[in-house]
């Protein structure tokens, strides 16, 4: 078994375990680790565009919001079952991905941020004047949200999903093409990589990824509205998670997700200045650790195999 | 339909107001042309002078407008330290660092005004705010005019500050080639602060204007944001006189659209004509280098 299978077998076994173990969580514990897994979910997500792909977002909400509708219209409307509600909202995000991809793409670097942010807004203010979908007070799910314990069992099989997922993008060949894309578009493309195609299953991988978590987000509140689930807080959350824990690696985001997480306990009481503190944490790792906190514990090990 | 007077109407206030979005988007085009740099907290400096406006309103009872170019002055100094230690460390590093630092900032700014201020929802009132303006049966609020005029007079002063003084050809000179210019001793870190600090004091001005003109929060600056880059893209990167062009057209296109689909949609007209724009330009929109005065 290569290392990247056993890995990818040692954390479905974690994952199982917890599951096992989550009969004696306590409520609290679920809800953290309801919000763990999916702000993990998204993390991975958006490590495989910006961190892999080069491709900056700042349009995480979008494909949340979009899998937090698709999930309670498909229930209310379609009565379908959770098992297919789920993956459906998934793809309806990965559907909206394709359809913005040909104007995203061509907007290389900064202009592809803009462009993903102006999406996000643009979703939004759609959503809040569009009345067919609630406008702004949104839609509640017809049915009662599942207990916290079913809830948190659901995040673990999609996080397992997502890390699967992750694992088959970045420990393949598929990853070398999206690093050199990344690296290099244009250099890239002389030596054969398709840019278009490679971006686009990147951003269609990442977006389905967004919108089963957002799904998972909506069934937890048992309602959706534009600027909970539409909001900005989505994209500034995963960012800080990924660049904190350090993006383009692979531990980045589970050890950026934890960090967040414990501020944001730590902090509950003050919700300005937790986020006031997340954006100056933003800056100084920007500035001091481009690769994060997993970049700054993995670089003594590197010096030392130099030497 | 609504009738004609009031289509008339509309449309003039969507021009005027166009007058005041170029005032906003000027700062993020300059920063843009100038540094490349994609100033993601420029609406927060917007909201900055919206709330200077405010203290000096309410604590010594100064008029906003007659203060509007002592906020400008309080912005921009403030603004000066924030590219020195923030900003000029990363030259080099690639914008995305840039970038992403502006974007941690304007998360702190927000929350900060969200803690000194309250996320309440503010107004600067002024007797000229709310009257009207009557020419026949069109009917305009008076701020709007004193808004575009103010608005207009500003973007050609900084046009002409930039075509014709000194400090304009060290900022072109910068803005097309940073080492060339260091090479010939323009210092180039100085045109970049003081760049940074005019754009956010003009950003500071059409704070005080929007504020004067509707209402505003701690967070309001990330709608003007967006409004703005979709004004630099339509009026070319670097190009004042554009900026003032396009600052219009999309003031008119907004109050179109708020004929036509209803008021709440205005600001999703100036979105997804920025999203058409943006990809209809496949050769994407210069960056560094390309600033016409």
């Amino acid at each position: 078994m290569t290392r990247p299978l056993r890995t990818l077998a040692i954390t479905w076994l974690a994952l199982s375990m917890v599951a096992l173990g989550a009969t004696w969580l306590s409520d609290y514990a679920l809800e953290l680790g309801i919000r763990l897994a999916l702000l993990l979910t998204l993390a991975e997500a958006w490590n495989l565009l910006a961190g892999y792909g080069g491709m900056m977002s700042l349009g995480t909400a979008s494909f949340v919001g979009v899998g937090a509708y698709t999930l309670v219209v498909v229930m209310n409307e379609l009565g379908l079952p959770l098992s297919a509600a789920i993956p459906i909202a998934g793809l309806a995000a990965a559907v909206l991905a394709q359809l913005v991809s040909p104007a995203l793409f061509r907007m290389r670097g900064l202009y592809f941020t803009v462009g993903t942010l102006a999406l996000a807004e643009a979703l939004r203010l759609f959503m809040v004047n569009y009345a067919a979908l609630g406008g702004a007070s949104g839609l509640f799910l017809s049915v009662d949200p599942p207990e916290p314990r079913q809830l948190f069992l659901l995040a673990l099989l999609v996080l397992a999903g997502t890390h699967g997922l992750m694992t088959a993008a970045t420990d393949s060949r598929f990853s070398i093409w999206l690093r050199a894309l990344r690296d290099d578009e244009d250099a890239a493309a002389q030596v054969g990589v398709r840019p278009f195609r490679v971006k686009l299953l990147a951003f269609v991988a990442a977006s389905f990824t967004m919108g089963t978590a957002g799904a998972l987000q909506g069934l937890k509140l048992g309602a959706v509205e534009p600027y909970g689930m539409l909001g900005v807080h989505w994209t500034i959350e995963v960012i800080s998670v990924v660049i904190i824990g350090g993006q383009g690696l692979r531990l980045g985001p589970f050890v950026g997700c934890v960090f967040v997480l414990t501020l944001s306990e730590l902090l509950a009481d003050y919700p300005a200045l937790h986020l006031a503190i997340t954006g100056a944490i933003l800056i100084v790792v920007v500035r001091l650790a481009p690769q994060g906190l997993v970049g700054l514990l993995r670089r003594p090990a590197r010096v030392s195999v130099a030497a | 339909m609504p009738s004609g007077e009031v289509i008339v109407s509309t449309l003039l206030s969507g021009l005027l107001l166009g007058g005041m979005h170029a005032l906003i988007a000027l700062g993020l085009t300059l920063a843009l042309g100038v540094m490349g740099l994609v100033n993601l907290a420029h609406g927060e400096f917007l909201v900055a002078g919206a709330y200077v406006g405010l203290c000096l309103l309410q604590q010594l009872g100064i008029d906003p407008l007659l203060g509007l170019p002592f906020v400008g002055v309080v912005v921009a100094l403030a603004a000066w330290p924030v590219q020195r230690v923030l900003l000029a460390p990363l030259a080099g590093k690639g914008g995305e660092a840039a970038m992403m630092t502006m974007f941690g900032l304007s998360i702190i700014l927000q929350n900060l005004y969200v803690l000194a201020f309250s996320a309440d929802t503010r107004t600067l009132d002024a007797p000229y705010a709310a009257r009207p303006l009557q020419l026949g049966s069109i009917s305009v609020a008076e701020i709007y005019v004193l808004g575009f005029v103010v608005s207009a007079v500003l973007v050609v002063l900084v046009h002409w500050l930039v075509a014709h003084s000194a400090f304009g050809r060290e900022l072109r000179a910068s803005a097309s080639d940073p080492l060339a210019a260091a090479a010939m001793g323009v210092d180039v870190r100085r045109v970049q602060a003081l760049t940074f600090a005019l754009a956010a004091g003009c950003a500071a001005m059409g704070g005080v204007l929007i504020a004067l003109t509707f209402s505003f929060t701690p967070t309001t600056g990330s709608t003007y944001l967006l409004i703005s880059f979709a004004v630099v893209v339509l009026g070319g990167v670097g190009n004042i006189l554009g900026t003032l062009a396009a600052g219009i057209v999309i003031g008119l296109l907004q109050s179109a659209g708020a004929i036509v689909l209803g008021d709440g949609y205005r600001d999703l007209v100036g979105l997804v004509l920025f999203l058409l724009v943006l990809a209809l330009r496949p050769s994407g929109i210069g960056t560094q280098g390309r600033l016409v005065a």
